[in-house]
């Protein structure tokens, strides 16, 4: 379990771990999001439930690491199920404030209560996402998301984000499918908040705030709503370039914004929105190895949708 | 078996983004310390790194930013009166954006690639929090100027900090409000989504029951409200003769002019170092108008070495030293000052000394190390408000 620990740089790993947290959050919120189409402007909550909850279960119960995981995960998820609910039948703009407010108030929760250290919040927890760890879970969730895309239960997710009233015709219980993904998204928020939450060491509601998620969601909108490879880029660009312009110290922020607006203004579907990554690679490795392709079929590698 | 060969290359993409990732840090990394190398060649002895742990475009920009600034003003002095052990001090500065996760990513950054010697920073309780394990266990010396929260020096022998503590400063000031200025019946109100003020209401309640006053109501406010009238009538309606809140200034200010609307001439407000920015009276206008608050630093009635400070500090940066600019030039000379009695600046070996500092004569204070290596800074500064600005009203020592 400590294959990869140590083989980078500290520094080097303090990024990477932070940059595979990321990428788990990004890819939950890329299935509500970007698959399914439902703004969620809430993902940080789900996340600070997950890491609160993990951090209980490694600080009050003392229980291993794994446990602590599962628990941050599946207390995500249940509040994904209690308000999945009632508010997936709300569309657009409406669900878009309906998880706002959760956000809100799971947040104002947190600063009320003593059990989890109110305003000054959990301090203490173990160290234990460690890159080992962090590289293991990114692999399954992005398997996890593949193998979901491919699947029927993608393809319904797919058709409602497209027509939701045309997928019902087909015979998809839209609601049914939409409250199964927003579970299965809010869990994948929980682990990454668990990650979080076992990283930092340190918990504080502040931490949770709209800001947060609305930088996850930057992670999806940029990389490509709904692409996978594109979702996993967004949360690798965005975490690192703040890094990396960490040498033109006070136009960081300035930069970092205006690389923003750059690729909105050029790649408004995202970094890899429309690119069909798999085919795309495949292309060019059999065009190196020469291909028994027909320039027909080459063309078919669209961008856009 | 298509399956798998896509999973594989959407691995094989991940793989090589991450490369090329690790690939750009290396290459940041490396020339760094060929350029140091031939500086060194130029001008013995190499540079003590000093890291500047804060927020600079966040929203306790403020202090950061102020904090740097006073260390910068100390390693001049340092520097220009030789070094220290004959090396020169440099600061290493980066800003974390007030986000937990890059800071926990700058420390690292600074114990594993810069190879500082200490950390000077942060100026808030909970990011100190988050960083100091990781600095801690790197061997790094950490000096906090402003962590004033529980639960920061316990975590290890490099942790310290340099602040007048909550539980130092609350206690002294309640003294005052309730044997001096003679009010029994106090309003408690706090902040409930601000550690800081949480923690200090619970350090005030115990100043005030000690005393003998009473805390006649409890009200809670958020950080970000604008509308207090609510928490204001109870208070009306309680009967208190004084308003104590433990929060920061914007809430500060609009709550007083709330109490003056409605009808509450001659309460005043007595608070933490929290309300301590000209943005208090510039809400609160006369509404603040003889508040009083603790500071651990005044620029009034100063020793001749503070009164030298300010002067310095006026011509270079062309405004009046604040606490954190204090505290941030003190940090950097108590860093200097531990090398210098360790015969070292290797940080397992200079902390000891660190640890064993006693009545060192800061611009912030006298500042002592007790057992547990928690300052103790005297004297506490009582301050009032005045034509919109602090007034010194008493300067009470702290007995160790």
């Amino acid at each position: 379990m400590t294959l990869l620990n140590g083989l980078l740089p500290p520094y080097i790993e303090s990024i990477a771990i932070t940059v595979g947290i990321y990428i788990i959050m990004a890819l939950g919120l890329n299935l509500i999001t970007g698959v399914t189409g439902q703004l969620s402007l809430g993902h940080a909550a789900y996340m600070s439930i997950g890491a609160y909850a993990s951090a209980i279960v490694s600080l009050q119960l003392g229980m291993p690491f794994i446990f602590a995981l599962l628990a941050g995960g599946i207390a995500a998820g249940i509040f994904g199920l209690i308000i999945g609910y009632p508010t997936l039948r709300l569309t657009g703009d409406y669900l878009a404030i309906a998880t706002l407010g959760f956000g809100e108030i799971v947040k104002s929760l947190l600063f009320n209560m003593p059990i989890v250290g109110g305003a000054m919040g959990l301090a203490g927890i173990p160290y234990k996402s460690t890159l080992t760890v962090t590289f293991i879970l990114v692999v399954i969730v992005i398997w996890m998301m593949l193998r979901v895309e491919r699947s029927r239960f993608g393809r319904a997710l797919l058709a409602i984000r497209e027509d939701d009233i045309a997928a019902e015709c087909y015979g998809i219980n839209t609601s049914l499918y939409k409250v199964k993904m927003f579970v299965l998204g809010t869990f994948i928020a929980g682990i990454g908040g668990a990650l979080w939450a076992h990283k930092i060491m340190v918990l504080q509601p502040r931490d949770f705030g709209f800001m947060k998620s609305i930088e996850i969601l930057n992670m999806v909108v940029l990389g490509g709503l709904g692409s996978i490879p594109g979702t996993v880029l967004g949360a690798i660009v965005l975490t690192s370039i703040p890094e990396v312009l960490r040498f033109s110290s006070d136009y960081r922020m300035l930069l970092y914004g205006a690389l923003l607006v750059i690729m909105m203004r050029f790649r408004p579907n995202g970094l890899l929105g429309g690119v069909d990554v798999t085919k795309l690679v495949k292309k060019s490795i059999k065009s190196i190895t020469g291909s028994n392709f027909t320039n027909k079929e080459k063309k078919k590698v669209k961008g856009g949708d | 078996m298509i399956k798998s060969k896509k999973i594989f290359w959407v691995l094989s993409i991940l793989l090589i983004l991450s490369l090329t990732l690790v690939g750009c840090g290396g290459a940041k990394d490396e020339p760094a310390p060929k350029e140091e190398a031939k500086k060194e060649e130029a001008k013995a002895p190499a540079a003590l790194k000093i890291g500047f742990l804060g927020d600079l475009t966040g929203d306790t920009a403020m202090y950061g930013q102020n904090t740097l600034d006073g260390m910068k003003m100390a390693v001049e002095d340092i520097n220009g009166a030789g070094g220290v052990l004959g090396s020169n001090f440099e600061i290493v500065e980066a800003d974390h954006r007030y986000d937990k996760a890059e800071a926990a990513n700058i420390v690292q950054k600074f114990v594993n690639s810069d190879k500082v010697i200490a950390v000077i920073g942060d100026p808030t309780t909970g990011i100190t929090k988050a960083t100091a394990p990781i600095i801690n266990q790197g061997n790094v010396v950490q000096i906090s100027a402003g962590a004033t929260g529980p639960g920061v020096v316990e975590i290890g022998p490099y942790i310290f900090r340099n602040t007048l503590l909550d539980s130092v400063g609350g206690p002294t000031t309640m003294d005052y409000l309730v044997n001096e200025l003679g009010w029994k019946k106090v309003a408690l109100i706090t902040a409930v989504n601000n550690d800081f003020s949480v923690g200090l209401s619970a350090i005030f309640k115990e100043g005030i029951l000690k005393n003998g006053g009473e805390v006649v109501i409890e009200e809670s406010v958020q950080d970000g409200d604008t509308d207090f009238s609510g928490q204001v009538t109870n208070v009306k309606k309680s009967g208190a003769e004084v308003i104590v809140f433990s929060g920061y200034y914007t809430e500060g200010g609009l709550i007083m002019k709330e109490v003056r609307k409605q009808g509450m001439s001659d309460i005043i407000m007595v608070g933490g170092d929290g309300l301590q920015a000209p943005t208090f009276w510039e809400l609160g206008g006369s509404a603040v108008e003889g508040s009083v608050s603790y500071a651990g630093f005044s620029p009034e009635q100063p020793t001749p070495e503070v009164e030298k400070f300010i002067e310095r500090f006026k011509a270079k940066y062309g405004k009046a030293p604040d606490l954190f600019h204090a505290q941030g030039y003190d940090a950097v000379m108590l860093v200097a000052e531990a090398i210098k009695n360790a015969n070292s600046a290797d940080p397992k070996v200079f902390k000891d000394a660190l640890a064993k500092i006693q009545d060192y004569p800061g611009v912030s204070g006298n500042t002592s190390f007790d057992a547990n290596r928690e300052p103790i800074k005297s004297p506490v500064y009582l301050l009032q408000v005045k034509d919109s600005n602090w007034t010194l009203l008493k300067k009470v020592p702290v007995k160790k």
